[in-house]
């Protein structure tokens, strides 16, 4: 296996691995759906050379664009719903969100 | 050569993740995800895919990073008190993640040096407009529909979010 292979899927990996963990431990709101969008700069990553193995470059940047797209709507949507969540509720916090609480 | 910026570029990708995660002011976070995103461009340009990567620079590292900044300048996520206490805490939360990556980096690496897979980066000829577009538009149409539908359905779920209340 060549070097830039295995550099490509263990940063893949890493990225990914911080994504994940800022997910898991962040409590602010904004800071999680950043950790969403490394998340997916990292699937991006692995796509790119999952067409560039492969030889299909042009399917791979269709899909890319398609996966670009989600990324913004899923932003934008996630970002609105932290600015009405902090008009509410005063707070980012989501251990402090406890009006849904039954 | 090539070899050599290319592994430059992940782990500048790489520094800028955990930066992005790590750094305590937000907007500082959202500039270091746009750096994340200008490096995978430069990364995808490499590997010949020049439409994607100008999407990701226009798109991830302009357009994101916008609605990050307006939407932290419209909360004030935590009052000053409030903040120098949740630092310490935070600090303690997220001290792990460089020694967790970095034994994930060696443990990683060492299984897949060994482990006698074999991948190849064939020389494939890159991918032009006239190409793209063939694929593109004739196809991929449903992909195409999704984004129409997924774009309008972020644009309504817009307008819902901020529609003024009546105030009883």
């Amino acid at each position: 296996m060549s070097f830039t292979v295995l550099a490509i899927i263990v940063a893949a990996a890493l990225i990914l691995i911080t994504g994940f963990y800022c997910l898991v431990k962040s409590r602010n709101m904004i800071r999680m759906i950043i950790a969403i969008e490394i998340a997916m700069k990292a699937v991006t990553l692995l796509l790119v050379f999952a067409g560039k193995v492969s030889g299909n470059m042009d399917l791979v940047q269709t899909f890319i664009i398609t996966m670009i797209v989600m990324e913004v709507v899923v932003a934008v949507v996630a970002a609105g719903i932290a600015v009405s969540v902090f008009r509410h509720n005063d707070s980012l916090d989501i251990d402090k969100l406890k009006k849904l609480n039954g | 050569m090539t070899q050599v910026i290319f592994v430059i570029l992940l782990l500048l990708m790489v520094i800028a993740a955990v930066a992005a995660v790590m750094v305590r002011n937000l907007i500082k976070s959202a500039i270091c995800l746009a750096a994340v995103s200008v490096f995978l461009t430069i990364i995808l340009f490499l590997l010949g895919a020049p439409l994607a990567g100008l999407f990701e620079l226009s798109v991830c590292a302009g357009l994101i990073t916008v609605v990050f900044v307006s939407a932290i300048s419209l909360t004030t996520p935590y009052k000053k008190e409030e903040a120098s206490e949740l630092a310490k805490k935070r600090l303690a939360r997220f001290i792990q993640l460089p020694f967790i990556l970095a034994l994930v980096a060696i443990v990683f690496g060492v299984m897949l040096a060994f482990s006698g897979m074999n991948i190849g980066i064939p020389y494939a000829t890159p991918s032009t407009f006239s190409t793209f577009k063939e694929v593109f538009w004739n196809m991929r149409q449903a992909d195409i529909l999704g984004q129409i539908i997924i774009v309008l359905a972020g644009v309504f779920a817009v307008v819902v979010l901020f529609k003024e209340r009546d105030e009883k």
